[in-house]
């Protein structure tokens, strides 16, 4: 009874927060199950971002030690996976500048212009060989798109965030968000009506 | 159809599926792209960029995540020492600091005891002594502001770099 009166006058602390908490006190634990968890997210955005997987693995690298040191800034009022993707976009920013690249768009695949190096998925080939023509097809548009339309596009397909939270990691307003995301589905369109023929 | 219209279609599209659209938003958007074409050939894009870029796989190798993890341990531990150390300093400063105001205020007393028996004046013999007391921390403070990088870079700074290449490697 008094544990029931207890629990409810005492909120449960949310995940944010228990992060939040974790990463002041930067808890290794915390951080290698935070690593586990998020880490396919991560990496999908910087290799999206970045259009180079080596680029794209230091980068990972060097967002989790900022994670690491930056720690104590996180509030755990929004949820990490946005606050931890602009600490990604912020590192490869950094980067940019480093290599004297005056915009994302100068940041493609030194070698070969091929941006994107995904491995092939799917149970069976035999089954999915049409759709993995189709979705070859669609890489390769892609990689041709900007990718400042590239970087919100994967934020909301595939990270499935809100505009809002795309806006606030990127920091740029909303309705900027939206235009990004119509150009660069317009930009996606031949690839599109070709992969539909 | 306005293109105030054009644009609330093309922001609920953007916004369908992840955020929640009102029932009357999701009945307005669908007559609407049942009259307007060009919003319909934008949904209907959208809904395929969606999906093809859902199937996109892409992970992360389990090697990459290893070396991070150690990479990340590694620089907690870096950085648990440090602020340790930094904590040290603080309190060896601290004594220090006490330390020096309590010795300076018995010199200065005894100074003036001295004086008093020598047949000194003690506004000359106390700050004298305190004075003698400081003379090498202020000459070597003098020393540190008039050449601040020769005494430091030969050792202290050079050394410093050699102890984090080797805890890096």
């Amino acid at each position: 009874m008094i544990a029931t009166a207890f629990s409810l006058l005492v909120p449960m602390e949310t995940e944010e927060a228990q992060i939040a908490r974790g990463l002041r006190r930067r808890d290794p634990d915390l951080l290698d199950a935070l690593i586990e968890q998020y880490q396919h997210r991560l990496m999908r955005y910087l290799l999206h971002l970045t259009g180079n997987r080596a680029v794209a693995e230091d980068l990972f690298q060097e967002t989790w030690l900022r994670v690491l040191e930056k720690g104590h800034l996180y509030d755990g009022r929004n949820r990490f996976v946005t606050w931890l993707m602009s600490i990604g976009h912020n590192v490869a920013i950094d980067h940019l500048r480093k290599r004297n690249l005056s915009s994302l768009d100068e940041m493609k695949d030194p070698e070969d212009g091929t941006p994107f190096e995904p491995p092939a998925s799917g149970p069976s080939p035999f089954d999915l060989a049409s759709a993995q023509q189709q979705q070859e097809k669609f890489q390769e548009a892609l990689a041709q798109v900007a990718p400042i339309f590239r970087e919100v596009l994967v934020l909301r397909f595939q990270e499935q965030m809100k505009l809002e939270e795309i806006a606030q990691l990127i920091r740029i307003p909303v309705s900027t968000v939206k235009t990004r995301i119509y150009r660069g589905v317009q930009a996606l369109r031949p690839a599109l009506k070709g992969g539909a023929q | 159809m306005t293109d105030h219209d054009h644009e609330r279609a093309i922001d609920l599209i953007a916004r369908q599926g992840v955020e929640d659209v009102s029932t009357p938003d999701l009945t307005w958007l669908e007559s609407h792209v049942a009259l307007c074409p060009e919003c319909a050939g934008y949904a209907e894009d959208f809904g395929r960029t969606g999906q093809l870029l859902r199937s996109v796989a892409i992970t992360a190798s389990p090697a990459l995540v290893m070396t991070t993890q150690a990479r990340l341990r590694a620089r907690a531990l870096y950085l648990q020492e440090q602020r340790s150390r930094l904590v040290l300093i603080a309190i060896s400063f601290c004594i220090g600091a006490m330390s020096s105001a309590l010795s300076a205020w018995l010199w200065w007393r005894f100074g003036g005891w001295v004086a008093q028996h020598v047949g000194l004046p003690t506004a000359i013999v106390e700050p004298g002594i305190l004075l003698f007391l400081l003379l090498p921390a202020i000459v070597i403070a003098g020393l540190l502001l008039a050449f601040p990088r020769p005494v430091f870079e030969g050792a202290l700074l050079s050394g410093l770099a050699r102890e984090r290449e080797g805890e890096i490697r």
